[in-house]
């Protein structure tokens, strides 16, 4: 809401400056956005020069020769006549504009200078509201009316210089949204007495014998919807332009100038905040107004030129025959105040908020109007509103107020009775706050004691504060008036025993971010809706198969009202987002990209945590670990590229498992396995190179998630290279199982045997097999550990062979072991991977 | 003899004492100490020793053994210790050449800020709650005495999800909440709040941090962000705690200096409201042109629990009173580091992921 100062000093007095006055209103919950300053710079003449923007007269406007469209002028401003050149289109000799003289400063700084335009000497420049920093309209010159005396600074007679403030109304506020609302809370802040405007009407009674009856009946079909309608008529109006200073009042609070009548009802709209309007009554047929609900489909012009179809639930207001207005959001084309128009039916109503509201969403359609009433307007208000206007259209149309008022108010709202404790005020509060300050605060806002004792006072609430309806409304008013910096800070104690202690689950999440760090790995935070392409893409990179991962992934909840495309749809992985960002990334030129991402997925079935009852949670929302990997995040690693076809990068994948194993280690998984993912379980990864993680032992093993290298269709999806790696896991399964604190083992007593062992196999052998194996042949306990510390392939092993080497280190834990102790277990070893087929190496 | 054996010593301390390398040093044992040397030649004329001479005589060529020992052990260590001098004297090192990187990912600022939120209020007693994102719109809105019409619903602008997506709602759930029109992205996290409360006695005391959502995109607004709500409720709570709490956790946030006040707002679930201000984390209040020249950034929105949100949760207001607020953590983090683009924030670019 725009707010000029100018006229908020008519309504409440003060000789606050406007930074003050900001500062008051900001401390009391009207926040000052912004502030605009209008008028023009300070002008400091040269000596003997009249400088500054007057008011002057066209005599003469000639064109010059040889322009398309400049005029060299002779411009009277009361004391000399001016030759002043002018490209603008829109007067002719005898209008009365603005013009700068020379030496003038215009907003931005310009100084008007002597200057010579096509061979024409120009002494001053005719300047259009935007070059006085007024509007944005720079269709031509500014027009000040003829009868202005001329030589008159412009600025006097627009008023200026004002401060126009940009007020944030809270929308639970309504009746700050205007001049007299800001007004109000200005007055009580400063404990000045406010002047409310009190036209002559005003005092009139509602004569039913008066002559306004005579001429326009009101009747109201829907009551709930529109509770009151009040009108006047005013007769022998004469359409016009308005008078500058008040043209100037609408520009200001952006609010554009169009006669004189529609004028009037936008100044009591921006003084008073409640929303009038005004119809030519001479095409209101019948001259009858009746309130009613639109029929379903039923269509009407508002006076934007727009055809509404309305549905059953829109409030039309119409006259004899047909819709006028869409109640209290738009006049209609018809009834428009024209040119013509001598006799106007002023409307003052009140309509039920959230009607309004539908209506004005149904229809898209935001007006100054509706936005007062969905918030609630003043019932009693109406009638302050109607006076004033009926009297200003009066006044500046050369009317008269037809004798008589028009109130269809069949059932007048109670005002609200509020019973006040001081002593809840001060307990809320935290602070002393005395019986007589309640009063005094209340008081100045407008409320009126009603009864009760100092211990709790009755208060009737006035009818333009419609928000105040309990206790905690009044207590917030006097916290608002005293100022929130007058309550204390105070320190709660957490009692003992209630402080908080991290889930294992939040330290484990902890731990997997700091294990990834350390490894190289960014984090990255993605939106939680994708395009559903992108889904479906991960779904389909192995065509063929439609397992359960594949449905989840291609079954996405959908975004009613997506702000784009690419975000139609829920995640159900959160990989989409990783890989758009490997993409982009790459893109950029990153030779080597590592992301991860800890967010939650969200699929269509219920929440296995929470799956019943009033808490239950709508959908299952668990918590994935997504990475990918492109290029190399650190060099060392324990041999080179394994498998190297067309599309395996085995090095980017064994990284990948390196950093898993890692990870896993870290939260001190017990029994974690990794075998070959199955398409069903991994659609989006190369079928050879798709691993499955999985925690827990034989039965009670889950699946935490799959990793491996991108399948190529999939990475053609997403523009990235074949070469990506990604992993997805649930990350409850790792979280939950994680060691809640590492249990130590002591330091080994007694030394310990390493012995080497390289084994030639069937190239297809699977390495984790061999491993179970040597781990299988350790019946004594004596196996301290083993590590596969070189795969070879080539010259020195036959075709279709391979050889691995295992690293073996044995101790006992109560003795030094012997070498026949040692000699036996690796015995045990060889013998048993012969019988899988595994040659020991010499 | 004797003679001869005590200058046998002083000749071969001398001798060693001048020797500059092993060679010089081996050379003077063998002179003195080997089979043919110095000293074995003495000791074949010891036979032609009176008897009575004998013992002194082995008693001092004993010593002298020693002394050329020590010596020739004093001398090698020094020709040692000499050789590794000038060989470190030959080494060069360029001291400035780069360390051998080793790259650490980061974490996202959001994400660590968030944390060091968490752990503030844990410090503070708070507990941590959580909640689903895809909400009833009871508990987003309606039990935040947010009814459907209400005007400040267009405060925030609320994603829906469609219905044909979407599961039967579980067993259970609440008639109105069930009807699946009603399912939206959370708006804020305030509907944890509503959860705690429905599940929990008083003393309530949580923070709940998570993603957000509202229909907006533009320079200053994206369309999910993440937010953390903090609810206390028991008896005696006043205003005071409010200021209490804001303030503690400000100044753990941006550092002990920090100062927060209050302004009167409107939020629907708070009866008083009000936003709050906190000093420039940039110029630190002196005005700069982050905080406009006003030297504070408005940060969060507070206030007392509205008594409807407390009954309508199965609470007392005569009895327990709360507050609560909500932040906005990635604003936190774009203040702390001095990001400036939003957006920023979620394009994922590794040029700004690494900054942190």
């Amino acid at each position: 809401m725009k707010i000029s100062l100018n006229w908020l000093k008519e309504l409440c007095p003060t000789s606050l400056s406007a930074t003050e006055v900001a500062a008051r209103l900001t401390a009391a919950g009207l926040e000052i956005e912004g502030r605009e300053e209008r008028g023009l710079p300070v002008q400091t003449p040269a000596p003997g020069a009249p400088a500054g923007v007057v008011a002057a007269k066209v005599l003469v406007r000639a064109p010059i020769a040889g322009s398309d469209h400049l005029s060299l002028c002779d411009v009277d401003d009361g004391t000399q006549v001016w030759k002043v050149v002018c490209g603008a289109d829109n007067y002719a000799a005898g209008d009365v504009v603005p013009l700068a003289r020379i030496g003038a400063v215009l907003p931005g700084g310009m100084v008007i200078k002597q200057a010579k335009l096509r061979g024409n000497e120009s002494s001053g420049m005719l300047c259009s509201a935007r070059e006085l920093g007024l509007s944005d309209d720079h269709a031509g010159l500014l027009h000040l009316s003829k009868d202005a005396k001329l030589g008159v600074s412009v600025e006097s007679l627009l008023g200026l210089p004002d401060t126009v403030f940009e007020v944030n109304v809270t929308p639970n506020r309504p009746d700050a949204l205007s001049h007299l609302g800001v007004a109000r809370e200005l007055a009580a802040l400063l404990g000045v007495p406010l002047r409310t405007p009190a036209p002559v009407l005003g005092v009139e009674k509602g004569d039913p014998a008066a002559l306004v009856h005579a001429m326009a009946k009101v009747e109201i079909e829907d009551a709930q919807r529109c509770t009151r309608y009040l009108a006047r008529v005013i007769e022998g109006v004469k359409i016009g332009p308005s008078p500058l200073a008040l043209q100037e009042r609408l520009r200001a609070c952006g609010v554009r100038a169009i006669n004189n009548v529609v004028d009037a009802t936008n100044l009591a709209l921006l003084e008073l905040g409640h929303p009038l309007h005004a119809f030519d009554l001479d095409q209101v047929r019948g001259a009858r107004i009746v309130v009613r609900r639109a029929a379903e489909g039923e269509v009407m012009k508002t006076l934007d030129g727009q055809d509404r179809a309305c549905t059953s639930d829109e409030l039309l207001i119409c006259d004899g025959e047909r819709p006028v207005a869409l109640a209290g959001v738009m006049g209609g084309l018809t009834s428009e105040v024209s040119d013509g128009t001598v006799r106007v039916l002023l409307e003052s109503a009140w309509f039920e908020p959230s009607g309004i509201r539908r209506t004005s969403k149904r229809l898209g359609l935001k007006t100054e109007a509706s936005i007062r009433f969905e918030k609630g307007a003043d019932e009693q208000g109406a009638r302050l509103a109607l006076d004033v206007c009926a009297e200003l259209i009066a006044r500046l149309s050369g009317g008269q107020v037809v004798p008589g008022v028009i109130d269809v108010y069949p059932a007048p709202r109670p005002l609200a009775q509020i019973t006040v404790r001081p002593a809840r005020v001060s307990s809320v509060l935290g602070c002393e706050i005395t019986a007589g300050e309640c009063e005094r605060r209340l008081s100045s806002l407008g409320l009126v004691q009603s009864g009760g004792t100092p211990e709790a006072r009755q208060w009737t609430v006035p009818s333009w504060r419609r928000d105040l309806t309990r206790e905690i409304d009044c207590i917030e008013e006097v916290a608002r008036q005293r100022g929130l910096d007058t309550i204390p800070v105070l320190q709660h104690a957490a009692g003992v025993g209630e402080t908080q202690v991290r889930s294992a689950e939040s330290m484990a999440t902890s731990a997997i971010r700091a294990q990834l760090s350390g490894r190289g790995f960014h984090e990255a935070l993605n939106y939680s809706f994708v395009a559903e392409a992108d889904l479906l893409a991960l779904a389909a990179g192995n065509t063929l198969v439609d397992g359960p991962k594949a449905a989840a992934l291609a079954r996405p909840i959908r975004v009613a009202n997506p702000l784009a495309s690419d975000q139609g749809a829920m995640r159900t992985s959160v990989l989409p987002g990783l890989l758009r960002n490997l993409q982009r990334n790459l893109a950029h030129g990153a030779p080597a990209v590592q992301l991860y991402e800890l967010g939650r997925v969200y699929l269509p079935w219920p929440d296995p945590r929470h799956p019943t009852g009033p808490l239950a949670w709508p959908v299952a929302e668990p918590t994935a670990l997504g990475l990918v990997s492109f290029g190399l995040a650190q060099a060392r690693f324990w041999g080179d590229p394994v498998e190297k076809g067309p599309a395996l990068d085995g090095r980017a994948f064994f990284e990948l498992k390196g950093a898993l194993d890692e990870l896993c280690a870290t939260l001190g998984l017990a029994q974690v396995t990794f075998r070959a993912a199955t398409a069903a379980e991994a659609p989006f990864l190369h079928p050879a190179a798709a691993a499955a993680l999985v925690v827990g032992e034989g039965e009670a093993g889950v699946v935490a998630g799959v990793f491996g290298q991108l399948h190529p269709l999939v990475a053609h999806h997403f523009d990235v290279p074949p070469g990506a790696v990604v992993a997805e896991l649930w990350a409850a399964e790792l979280t939950s199982r994680a060691r809640p604190a590492a249990q130590s083992r002591g330091i080994p007593r007694f030394p310990a045997v390493a012995r080497d062992l390289a084994f030639v196999v069937d190239a297809g052998l699977a390495a984790g097999a061999l491993l179970a194996e040597i781990r299988g042949a350790d019946g004594k306990g004596l196996l301290e550990a083993v590590e596969l510390f070189d795969l070879y392939r080539g010259a020195q092993v036959p075709a279709g062979k391979k050889s691995l080497a295992f690293g073996l280190r044995l101790r006992a834990a109560d003795r030094t072991l012997t070498d026949t102790e040692a000699d036996s277990l690796v015995a045990a070893v060889v013998a048993r991977l012969k019988a899988v087929g595994a040659e020991m190496r010499a | 003899m004797f003679d001869e054996l005590n200058g046998l010593l002083a000749a071969a301390q001398a001798e060693l004492s001048a020797a500059r390398d092993g060679a010089a040093v081996e050379a003077a044992r063998v002179k003195y100490l080997g089979k043919k040397g110095s000293l074995s030649a003495i000791l074949r004329g010891m036979g032609k020793l009176p008897a009575e001479d004998r013992p002194r005589a082995g008693e001092l060529v004993n010593r002298v053994k020693a002394g050329i020992e020590a010596a020739l052990e004093q001398a090698q260590k020094s020709v040692t210790q000499q050789a590794l001098l000038e060989d470190l004297g030959r080494e060069k090192l360029d001291v400035t050449l780069p360390g051998v990187p080793h790259r650490r990912g980061r974490r996202h600022p959001v994400s660590q800020a968030m944390d060091d939120i968490i752990e503030i209020f844990a410090r503070l007693g708070f507990h941590l709650a959580t909640g689903p994102e895809l909400e009833w719109d009871l508990y987003n809105f309606e039990m935040l005495a947010l009814p459907a019409d209400h005007p400040a619903r267009d405060m925030q602008d609320t994603f829906y999800l469609d219905g044909a997506t979407l599961p039967a709602p579980p067993p259970g759930a609440p008639p109105s909440a069930a009807r699946q029109h009603g399912l939206l992205l959370r708006t804020h996290t305030s509907p944890v709040q509503v959860r705690t409360m429905l599940s929990q006695k008083t003393p309530v005391r949580i923070i709940a941090p998570g993603k957000v959502y509202r229909c907006d995109s533009d320079i200053t607004h994206t369309p999910m962000f993440h937010q953390v709500e903090c609810l206390h409720i028991e008896e005696g709570l006043s205003m005071a705690h409010l200021r209490g709490t804001l303030d503690a956790f400000m100044k753990g946030f941006f550092g002990p200096g920090t100062k927060t006040r209050l302004r009167p707002s409107y939020f629907p679930f708070t009866e008083p409201s009000a936003e709050v201000d906190v000093s420039c984390a940039a110029c630190g209040g002196k005005g700069c042109r982050l905080c406009k020249g006003t030297g504070w950034l408005e940060i969060l929105g507070s206030g007392m629990v509205n008594p409807d949100v407390l009954r309508m949760s199965g609470y007392d207001p005569e009895k327990v009173t709360g507050y609560a607020f909500g932040v906005g953590i990635d604003r936190l983090a774009m203040l702390r580091h001095g990001i400036d683009d939003l957006r920023s924030l979620f394009e994922n670019d590794v040029r700004f992921l690494e900054q942190f």
